[in-house]
């Protein structure tokens, strides 16, 4: 029988197999686009690997944020996300709230039913709501598409914040009564507070969803000024000419920077509260 | 407030603060408005000959029997499973050798375990529509197509990747493993966790060798995940389109045209809003049932 350290040494090494093979499949396409974002238009046809082109520039960046309205989608882009996740903790968090604290009857089954419209594709949604919003004179607006968005975030971040509450005990709400407090000043002024980690979390889970939100702006806005980033990128692939990779690889890079950014800075938050809300449900 | 409006058209019993009306009343409006409004006029559109271009309407049944005696459908649903069944066995597959190793590396305080599940994490948290872009680039025939160039590397001849229905096809899966395989990933890594060491210590004391303690051991615990995390991927595999426009745009031909990109098409390129509604009722109905087996399995802790 082989020795315990020498087990160890075979088991660490096929861990690391493991771990470069992870990093050249999810880390090489990501390199790739940076390495292309950085390339003049002369260097995108080099048939070789090289990561870091001969004459490096900024310049793919500058023409995609201002030629192609980039910043335009950027922003808008932000807008919604914040619009989209803002509006649907606002909504959510009381009704999280009874769910957490008050007994009532269906408490259980309209929680699971919540649950169940996620299953349900946006695209769904969206085919009548589209012909409703056009007669209502509500296609191409922001507001309207926002709403959208909040209803879509809305059964995840009640899941979410729903396991936050059941995480308080529920006595520090019932002393704030008993001190004189309303139910609704105890949920504002105790529970909420207490949750604020996961208040955080719910945000940036929902805000990077919503940034990333693809079929809901696609069929309720036409007009280029108002299209989030999802939809500017794909018209600006479709539109550009093979020989301006590098500008569409910069384009890219602009596009998922944020969420993931976002994502790295706060992960400690998400991976906690994914792992908690899938398997407990 | 005088006591006679108190016990009059507002009785406590409804809207008190320990009622759940009122807290519940936002989420209610929003379900109603967003979720059971559009679905029930999804149902109603789909007994119509309704179009985008027409403002009339009549009810009929004969979209219903047209949409699904078009063979386009079933050639739709097969190109729609290939591409759900490929996905969820391999992001399992994957994401569970992953999970393993990142359990590992945690437990033995090997350096790099955070960086390599940021970087799969990463291509999670990407747009849908960046990834389809991404791998657009990267499968490309032409000099800047880094798979192909990989395969120059290593002597191999190159694989047209996007222009041809078969390998189109298996392009679209690539990609969506990349970006779903973090989620599986993620799951199977808690699921880890969770299992009880005594358990592998018992194992041990009997001599089982590691090969032995995963398989009577770590798969059987895991059992309850691998099934909530197979309907899960199911779901968002189904729903997907937004990766496969940039990428092939449900090309060539109709190769990589799956249910999803399917009804969208049916509605807003041949103006069919009845034709469309018939297939988002058949996607609503998988969800129905996905929903429903993954409820029972929750309940009952991992077997059907």
């Amino acid at each position: 029988m082989k020795s315990r350290k020498a087990q160890n040494r075979v088991g660490d090494a096929l861990t690391y197999l493991v771990f470069l093979f992870a990093l050249l499949f999810f880390g090489g396409p990501l390199l790739w686009l940076l390495s292309l974002s950085i390339r003049t238009q002369q260097e995108i046809f080099i048939t070789s690997l090289r990561l870091i082109p001969e004459n490096p520039t900024f310049e793919n960046y500058t023409e995609v944020l201002y030629t192609a309205q980039f910043s335009v989608f950027l922003l808008n882009s932000l807008k919604l996300a914040l619009a989209g996740s803002i509006g649907a903790i606002v909504v959510s968090a009381p009704a999280a709230y009874a769910f957490s604290r008050l007994t009532f009857r269906g408490n259980t089954l309209f929680l699971v039913g919540v649950l169940g419209l996620q299953m349900i594709s946006p695209l769904v949604v969206v085919i009548p709501l589209y012909r409703y919003f056009d007669r209502l004179n509500l296609v191409d607006s922001h507001f309207s598409t926002a709403m959208v968005y909040i209803a879509i975030l809305v059964p995840l971040a009640t899941w979410m914040l729903k396991g936050f509450f059941d995480g308080v005990p529920p006595a520090l709400d019932e002393a704030a009564m008993v001190d004189g407090c309303t139910r609704f000043g105890a949920f504002l002024r105790v529970s909420l507070p207490l949750i604020l980690p996961g208040l955080t979390s719910t945000f940036v889970l929902t805000a990077i969803l919503a940034w990333g939100e693809f079929v809901v702006p696609y069929v309720l806005l036409s007009e280029p000024s108002l299209f989030p980033i999802s939809i500017g990128i794909l018209n600006f692939q479709g539109n550009y000419a093979s020989n301006s990779t590098n500008v569409l690889a910069a384009g890219g890079v602009l596009a998922m920077l944020p969420a993931i950014a976002t994502f790295v800075i706060l992960q400690r938050f998400i991976v906690r509260a994914l792992t908690s809300g899938a398997i407990k449900g | 407030m005088t006591p006679a409006t108190k016990r009059g058209f507002s009785p406590r019993a409804l809207i008190g603060e320990n009622r759940p009306t009122l807290w519940i009343a936002p989420l209610l409006t929003v379900v109603t408005l967003f979720y059971l409004y559009p679905a029930f006029e999804v149902l109603r559109y789909s007994i119509t000959n309704a179009s985008l271009l027409e403002p009339n309407y009549e009810y009929t049944l004969d979209t219903f029997t047209q949409v699904l005696s078009d063979p386009v459908l079933y050639k739709v649903l097969r190109t729609t499973a290939i591409f759900v069944v490929a996905s969820i066995v391999l992001q399992l597959l994957l994401g569970l050798v992953i999970a393993l190793a990142v359990n590992r590396a945690t437990r033995r305080r090997l350096p790099g375990m955070v960086f390599m599940r940021s970087l799969v994490l990463s291509a999670w948290v990407m747009p849908g529509v960046v990834i389809g872009v991404v791998w657009a680039i990267v499968l490309n025939d032409a000099d800047y197509g880094l798979a192909n160039l990989l395969l120059g590397a290593v002597g191999l001849g190159s694989v047209p990747w996007l222009s041809t229905p078969s390998t189109a096809l298996m392009s679209v899966v690539i990609a969506n493993v990349w970006r779903g395989t973090a989620f599986s990933m993620i799951l199977l890594y808690a699921g880890l966790q969770s299992v009880p060491e005594e358990l592998y210590e018992a194992a041990e004391v009997d001599g089982a060798r590691t090969l032995q303690s995963f398989w009577y051991i770590t798969l059987p615990q895991l059992r309850p995940i691998l099934m909530i995390n197979i309907i899960l991927i199911t779901i968002s595999t189904l729903n997907t389109f937004d990766m496969i426009l940039p990428l092939t745009g449900g090309g060539p031909g109709q190769a990589t045209e799956v249910l999803a990109l399917r009804t969208y098409n049916v509605i807003f390129q041949n103006y069919s809003l009845a034709g469309g509604s018939v297939l988002a009722v058949v996607m609503l109905g998988i969800a129905m049932a996905l929903t429903l087996i993954y409820q029972r399995l929750l309940r009952s802790g991992g077997s059907l």
